[in-house]
């Protein structure tokens, strides 16, 4: 029945397909957002220069952009016509991944500033009690808020798997090539099949379980590494 | 070491040492009312406090010599062992186990040293703060404020450390301090702050038993009146 039930989904949407595009897309996304975000913030904490505030402001507001926006402007950007248009990444994953980043960098980015900017100081000062060089420093700085660096990446990652509106305007909602769970479901919804859309959301919320219980254990096991 | 002409503007304090020595092998005290300028002056020759103008002549220690142990320590995330030994990994010392074995046990914390270290009292974080900055053989140590949250036997404690090492490797110390008694007890030599300033330096006897300076027998008169005894 479940393998009936199965190729009908897989069919009716390219369930397999939009679990796969979903599956690259938020890690490469999550993956580039963690690594610029993180240095951003520390940068942005590290360094005063003027117009610093008017930056953060606008990183904060960016934070609750409303991803629509976002993937409209990634859009404009990307299409035949836009200033980057012949790279041809509109309607692929590597477009839905950009639109992803910039969604999703500005919220890492902003969650650890928010940690840097209360820490970091203090961690600095520190550090020199203790004779710490700079890269020292700043590794123990990034060791100090690793647990704040985990929420902030495990919140983007949530984002990016949860995410429609971008993916649908940049990715195009193509069965098979960039279809993701969530597209899917709201092109299921549209066709009337509720039930359908309860599996793949059921799926994607597993999805999210094993993810979240992969990077506690990861998380685990770091914190019993500390001791010896 | 010796302090020439040190400002530091802070808001509406201004830090203003005209000339102070701090002679190396020796105890020194410094005290003063609150806001008088002790912990931003020692923040000043820590390094974690820039300053605006004068001379801080070292003598040739460097930054790595230096240390400095406060009220509320910060503590790494992680197990008082790896606090203890954070000091040598940054100088990529080798562990001895044996040396942090005798500072666990000197600060009772030898049961405790796989804990978390920020699950410890406040009294054992001190401990291991002020271990911490004596396990990698600093020159000078600048101790803020450490001595005020400790039960008797713990500050004795501290007072027995520091006295030991200087009679085994003596080293400058300069300690801040409200705890007269205990400045009375380890100091060579006092300095009184007010007003940003440092306006007397003398030896613990002089200063405390034998005030001449007004404002030294005010304040003397108001912070502690039991020391004498």
């Amino acid at each position: 029945m479940f393998e009936n039930l199965f190729s009908d989904y897989s069919l009716t949407v390219g369930m397999l397909d939009s679990i796969r595009v979903t599956l690259i897309m938020s890690f490469f996304s999550t993956l580039i957002s963690s690594v610029l975000g993180v240095f951003l913030a520390i940068m942005l904490e590290k360094h005063d220069f003027k117009g610093k505030k008017l930056i953060v402001r606008i990183n904060r507001t960016l934070m609750g952009a409303p991803p629509v926006v976002i993937g409209l402007l990634t859009y404009m950007l990307l299409r035949k016509k836009g200033p980057f248009g012949d790279l041809r990444l509109v309607f692929t994953i590597k477009g839905m991944i950009i639109a992803q980043t910039l969604i999703i960098t500005p919220i890492i980015c902003g969650m650890v500033y928010s940690y840097l900017v209360r820490t970091a100081p203090k961690i600095r000062a520190f550090a020199i009690t203790m004779g710490a060089d700079k890269w020292q420093t700043n590794m123990l700085i990034l060791q100090e808020i690793k647990n704040e660096i985990y929420f902030s990446i495990v919140s983007g990652y949530g984002r990016s798997i949860s995410e429609v509106g971008a993916v649908m305007l940049v990715g195009g909602n193509i069965k098979n090539r960039t279809r993701t769970m969530t597209t899917a479901i709201s092109t299921l919804k549209s066709a009337g099949e509720f039930e359908e859309g309860i599996v793949l959301g059921i799926i994607l919320m597993i999805m999210a379980f094993i993810v979240q219980s992969v990077a506690d254990w990861l998380r685990k096991e770091a914190v019993e590494d500390e001791n010896y | 070491m010796k302090i020439t002409n040190l400002k530091k503007q802070q808001g509406s304090f201004l830090l203003n040492v005209a000339d102070a020595t701090f002679e190396q092998g020796k105890i020194h005290g410094i005290i003063g009312s609150n806001g008088s300028g002790k912990t931003t002056l020692s923040k000043i020759i820590m390094g974690t406090l820039p300053y605006d103008s004068g001379t801080i002549d070292y003598e040739g220690l460097t930054p790595r010599d230096i240390t400095m142990t406060g009220q509320r320590p910060y503590l790494m995330h992680t197990s008082v062992y790896n606090n203890l030994v954070y000091p040598l990994k940054v100088r990529k010392q080798p562990v001895d186990e044996k040396l942090v074995h005798y500072w666990l046990e000197k600060a009772g914390l030898e049961d405790k040293k796989k804990q978390y270290a920020l699950s410890l009292s406040s009294g054992e974080q001190q401990k291991l703060s002020f271990i911490r900055a004596l396990i990698f053989k600093p020159k000078l140590v600048i101790v803020d404020e450490t001595l005020s949250n400790l039960d008797p036997d713990s500050a004795d404690l501290f007072e027995r450390l520091i006295l030991e090492q200087q009679q085994n490797n003596p080293i400058t110390w300069i300690t801040i301090s409200h705890q007269l008694v205990h400045i009375k007890k380890i100091c060579d030599m006092v300095h009184f702050m007010d007003k940003g300033n440092i306006i007397s330096s003398d030896t613990p006897h002089n200063m405390l038993m034998q005030p001449t300076h007004p404002t030294i027998i005010k304040y003397l008169s108001n912070t502690e009146v039991s020391f004498k005894g």
